[in-house]
C-alpha cells in the first residue's frame, strides 16, 4: 500500500480522543516545556552523582578531606533537585496522557513493563540517595566509609539504568526497528526488540557524557554565585576551587562529547539516509550553524576562564605569551566550524549563489574542514589545560626536557594527522572521507592520553613555584562560568529539538503519524524562544532549589570549619 | 548583594536573549506536513511551475544533490557552460523533447547519467505522485526554456485499471519496459545506487561484482525476494534498507534473468 494511502487511513482512524488541547500555549508547547525542564533536572541529578562519587573516591583514597566535603556539598544539591525531577516527570506523563492519549496508549502498549521497572528503579534510586546523603557523617571512617562510597556507586547504577530505559522510549520514536510498520499491532512487539533499536546505545553514551558536562557546568555556576556572595577570603577560596573543579569536569567531558555525537549521527544516517539528510542538509541545516556558534562560545569561554585563572598561579606568566596563539586557533576553528554547506534555499537564492553552497566559503563547509577545525580546537583546549596544570610547578625528573619534547612532538603529530586527513578528504569519495574522521579522532584521543600520562609522571616530586592563590579571581571569571552554564543548558535544549525534530510529522518515524494541528515542525526562531523559556524556568527553579538547600543547612565549607580550609586550597 | 544578583540575572538574560536573537535572524524554515497536490485538467503553466518549485525545494529533496556541483548536475544554474536545465534538456538526447527527456530522467534516472556523476538518483515516479512529477518537470522547463506540460500529461500518467500508469509503465511485468535484459533491470531498479557492479555504482551495500562466488543462484533469488533473509557480514546496520518490493515489481522471466546474470558474476 502506498505511504499516502496508509497516512490517509491512519488520519481517518483518528478519533476525537487522539489529541487534547491545552489553554493559552497549546498542547505541543505544554508537552515541550514539561519534557524539556524534566530532562534538564534529570540530567542534573544523573550528572552530579557521577562526579560526587568520583570526588568522594579522591577524598578516600587520596586522603584529602576537602574532596569529601565537596562531594557532600554536591550531593546536598541533589536532594531537592530529585523532587523537582519527579514533579516535572509526573507533569509530563499527565500531559502526554491527556493531550496525546492515542500516542501515549501506543507507547504504553509497547513499553508497559519497562515503565513499571522505571518506577521501581526511581524508587530505589531515591532511597539510595537519602541513605547516601544522610549516612554521610555516620559512615565516615574505615570500612563504613568504603561502604558509603559503594552506596554512591549504586546510586549511579540505578540512575544510569533509569536513563537507559527512558532513552529506549524516545529512540524508538526516532528509529523503530524496520520490521515494525503502521499496521503492526503494538501489543505484539517484543519489548527488547523495541528497546534495542538503532539509536538506543549511541543516545545512552551521548547522554551519559553530556550529563557529566551539564552537572559540572551547573555546579560551576553554583560555586561562582557562592564565590560572588562570599563574605570571607576563605569562603571565596573554597568556592573558587569548587568552580574550577566543576568547570574542569564539564570541559573534560565536553572534549569527548563530539565523538559520541558523531557516532549517533552516523547511526541515524545508516538507519535512514533521508532522516540524516533532513538533519544535516535539510530544513535543519541552519541549526548546525547555531550549534557551531554555541560550541565556539563554550570553547572560548572555557579557555578564557582558564587563562584568567592562570593569573592566580605563580609561574603562569611563563605561558602567557602562548595564549594569543591559542585564541587565534580557537577563533579560526570556530569560524570554519560555523561555515554552512548545504542548506534549504529557494531558487533565487540558489541561483544567486551558483549552487546550494557558496563558491568559495562552501569549501570550508564540508565535513573534512569541520572535523579538522573541531579536532584542532579540542587539542588547543587540552593544551590550555596542560599549561594551567603545569603553571606553578617545575618538573625535576632527569628526563623532564626530553619528556616535554616528546609531549610537543605528540601534539605536532596529532595536529599533522588531523590536517593531513582533513586535506586528503577533499580528494576522495564521501564513503572514504567518512572513515578519515575516525583517524583524526583517534590521533587526538591518543595524544590526550599519552601526554597526560607523561605529564603525571613528570609531575612527580616537581618543584613548586608557589601555592595557587585560590579566591584571587576577578569577578568576570565567575560570570564566564555563568555563561558556560547557560550555554550548556541552551545547547542541550537545541540538540533535543534537533533529535526530536528530525521525526518531523511522525510520533513514531514512519509508523505513527502526528495528525494533530501541531504536526508541522516549527522553525528555529520559534524553537529558540521555547528553548530560552525552558532554560529560564529551569534556572529559576534550580536557583530556588539551591536557596532552599542553603536554608536547610549551611555550606559544608562553613560547617567543617573555615579556619583550616583556606590554607589547604593549594593544589589543583 | 543586590548588585551582584542583578549582574547575574543580567548575564543570564543577556546570554539567552543573544542566542534567541541569532536564531530568529537566520532564515526561518518550518517543516510542513506534506499535502496532497491536486492539479485539474485546466491547470496553467504558472500553477504548475509554482507547485513544481515547492516540490523541488521541499518534499522532492532535489536540492540535496542538485546544485552542489559534486553529487549531481546543476539544474537551476549553469552546468559546464550548457546553461540551466530548461536550456539544455531538449538537446540532451536526439529525438527526445525536453518534456520526454525530463520525464524519463525522473522515471528511469540511470538511463541518462551525465558523465562524471554516479547513478545515485532514486526513481522519483515511485516517490512522487503524477501531479508532483509533472509539476517538477514544468518547473525545470521554466529554467530557461518553455513550459509545455499540460493537465493532459498528468491525466495520462495517473493509474488506470490494472494498476499501471500509461506513461511511467511501472508495476509487475512492465518493469523496465518488460525487458529481460539484466542490465536494463539493474538500471531500472536502481541497484547501483547502493551496490557496485563491474566498476559502476556505489559501495554503500555489498559489491556485486563477484557475488556469484559468494552466493548460489537460489541464495541470490531469495535475497532479492526477501532482502532481510540474510545479511552480508559487515552490513548488519544496513539491514532493512533494500526495498522488499522486487518480488511484485519483476515478472518471473525478469527475476530469473537477473538471478542468473548475478550468479554468473564469479
Amino acid at each position: 500500500m502506498a505511504d499516502g494511502a496508509v497516512l490517509l487511513l491512519q488520519a481517518a482512524a483518528d478519533t476525537s480522543h487522539a489529541y487534547g488541547e491545552f489553554p493559552l500555549v497549546g498542547a505541543r508547547a505544554a508537552v515541550w516545556i514539561a519534557a524539556e525542564v524534566h530532562l534538564m533536572f534529570a540530567a542534573f541529578v544523573l550528572g552530579v552523582p557521577m562526579f560526587a562519587v568520583v570526588t568522594e573516591a579522591i577524598g578516600i583514597f587520596g586522603k584529602d578531606e576537602r574532596y569529601d566535603r565537596l562531594s557532600k556539598e554536591f550531593t546536598r544539591l541533589l536532594l531537592v533537585a530529585y523532587s523537582a525531577t519527579a514533579i516535572w516527570g509526573a507533569i509530563l506523563v499527565f500531559f502526554l496522557a491527556t493531550l496525546y492519549p492515542r500516542f501515549w496508549a501506543y507507547l504504553t502498549a509497547v513499553f508497559g513493563p519497562s515503565m513499571w521497572a522505571y518506577a521501581a528503579l526511581f524508587f530505589l534510586e531515591s532511597f539510595t540517595l537519602y541513605l547516601y546523603y544522610y549516612g554521610w557523617d555516620r559512615w565516615k571512617k574505615g570500612r563504613a566509609k568504603v561502604g558509603h562510597w559503594t552506596l554512591g556507586i549504586l546510586l549511579n547504577v540505578w540512575g544510569t539504568i533509569v536513563m537507559f530505559i527512558a532513552n529506549s522510549w524516545l529512540t524508538y520514536m526516532m528509529t523503530p526497528p524496520r520490521d515494525i510498520t503502521p499496521s503492526t499491532d503494538p501489543t505484539t512487539i517484543k519489548l527488547w526488540h523495541a528497546i534495542a533499536n538503532a539509536t538506543w546505545m549511541p543516545i545512552n553514551v551521548h547522554r551519559l557524557i553530556a550529563n557529566v558536562v551539564f552537572g559540572g557546568a551547573i555546579v560551576g555556576a553554583y560555586a561562582s554565585y557562592r564565590f560572588l556572595a562570599a563574605r570571607t577570603e576563605e569562603e571565596r577560596a573554597h568556592y573558587d576551587w569548587m568552580g574550577y573543579v566543576g568547570n574542569f569536569i564539564a570541559m573534560s567531558a565536553l572534549i569527548v562529547l563530539p565523538f559520541a555525537g558523531y557516532w549517533l549521527g552516523r547511526e541515524i544516517y545508516q538507519y535512514d539516509q533521508s532522516m540524516g539528510i533532513t538533519m544535516m542538509g535539510g530544513f535543519m541545516s541552519w541549526l548546525w550553524v547555531i550549534q557551531a556558534f554555541l560550541i565556539a562560545v563554550l570553547f572560548l569561554t572555557g579557555n578564557y576562564y582558564l587563562w584568567i585563572g592562570m593569573g592566580r598561579i605563580p609561574g603562569a606568566e611563563r605561558f602567557r605569551p602562548y595564549t594569543k596563539w591559542l585564541l587565534i586557533i580557537l577563533v579560526l576553528g570556530a569560524i570554519v566550524w560555523g561555515t554552512p554547506h548545504t542548506m534549504i534555499a529557494d531558487s533565487k537564492e540558489l541561483a544567486a549563489m551558483g549552487g546550494s553552497h557558496h563558491p568559495f566559503l562552501g569549501a570550508l563547509g564540508v565535513m573534512s574542514a569541520k572535523n579538522t577545525a573541531v579536532n584542532l580546537m579540542i587539542l588547543t583546549t587540552f593544551l590550555s589545560f596542560l599549561l594551567y596544570r603545569r603553571a606553578n610547578t617545575r618538573p625535576v625528573v632527569p628526563w623532564a626536557r626530553t619528556g616535554t619534547m616528546i609531549q610537543g612532538g605528540m601534539f605536532a603529530i596529532a595536529a599533522g594527522i588531523v590536517l593531513f586527513y582533513g586535506i586528503r578528504g577533499y580528494f576522495v569519495e564521501a564513503i572514504v572521507r567518512i572513515g578519515f574522521s575516525v583517524y583524526q579522532v583517534l590521533a587526538v584521543l591518543a595524544c590526550i592520553l599519552c601526554v597526560t600520562v607523561i605529564d603525571l609522571l613528570m609531575a612527580r616530586g616537581a618543584q613548586s613555584l608557589g601555592a595557587i592563590r585560590w579566591g584571587k579571581m576577578p569577578p568576570r571569571s565567575q560570570y564566564a562560568l555563568f555563561i558556560l552554564a547557560v550555554t550548556f543548558t541552551w545547547l542541550m535544549g537545541l540538540m533535543g529539538f534537533a533529535r526530536s525534530g528530525i521525526r518531523q510529522y511522525w510520533h513514531v518515524w514512519q509508523v505513527m503519524q502526528d495528525t494533530s494541528r501541531y504536526a508541522a515542525t516549527p522553525a528555529l526562531g520559534y524553537a529558540s524562544k521555547m528553548i530560552s523559556l525552558c532554560v529560564l524556568i529551569f534556572l529559576c527553579l534550580v536557583a530556588f532549589v539551591f536557596w532552599l538547600g542553603g536554608l536547610a543547612e549551611k555550606s559544608t565549607f562553613v560547617a567543617s570549619g573555615g579556619r583550616e580550609a583556606g590554607a589547604q586550597h593549594v593544589g589543583h | 548583594m543586590w548588585a551582584t544578583n542583578l549582574k547575574v540575572v543580567g548575564v543570564v538574560l543577556g546570554t539567552l536573549a543573544l542566542y534567541t536573537l541569532i536564531a530568529n535572524k537566520i532564515p526561518q524554515v518550518q517543516s510542513e506536513v506534506p499535502q496532497a497536490l491536486t492539479l485539474g485538467a485546466n491547470v496553467t503553466p504558472e500553477q504548475l511551475v509554482s507547485a513544481g518549485e515547492k516540490v523541488f525545494t521541499g518534499i522532492g529533496g532535489c536540492t540535496t544533490c542538485h546544485g552542489l556541483g559534486t553529487r549531481a548536475p546543476n539544474l537551476l544554474t549553469d552546468e559546464r557552460g550548457t546553461g540551466p536545465i530548461g536550456v539544455r534538456c531538449a538537446k540532451r538526447e536526439p529525438g527526445k523533447s525536453c518534456k520526454q527527456y525530463l520525464f524519463e530522467s525522473l522515471d528511469n534516472p540511470t538511463a541518462y547519467v551525465v558523465p562524471g556523476y554516479q547513478p545515485i538518483m532514486p526513481v522519483m515516479t515511485k516517490q512522487l505522485s503524477p501531479e508532483q512529477v509533472w509539476a517538477v518537470i514544468a518547473f525545470l522547463e521554466a529554467q530557461g526554456g518553455t513550459v509545455d506540460v499540460t493537465g493532459d500529461d498528468i491525466a495520462k500518467s495517473k493509474p488506470v485499471a490494472g494498476g499501471t500508469t500509461s506513461a511511467a509503465g511501472s508495476g509487475g511485468g512492465s518493469f523496465a519496459g518488460g525487458s529481460t535484459d539484466p542490465k536494463a533491470i539493474i538500471q531500472a531498479a536502481g541497484c547501483l545506487a547502493c551496490h557496485k557492479l563491474d566498476g559502476q555504482g556505489q559501495v554503500i551495500a555489498p559489491d556485486l561484482t563477484h557475488v556469484g562466488s559468494r552466493r548460489t543462484a537460489e541464495s541470490i533469488r531469495k535475497k532479492i525476494l526477501d532482502p532481510t533473509s540474510s545479511i552480508a557480514k559487515g552490513y548488519e546496520k544496513l539491514a532493512g534498507i533494500m526495498p522488499k518490493t522486487f518480488g511484485t515489481m519483476l515478472n518471473a522471466a525478469q527475476l530469473e534473468a537477473l538471478v542468473q546474470y548475478l550468479a554468473a558474476h564469479k
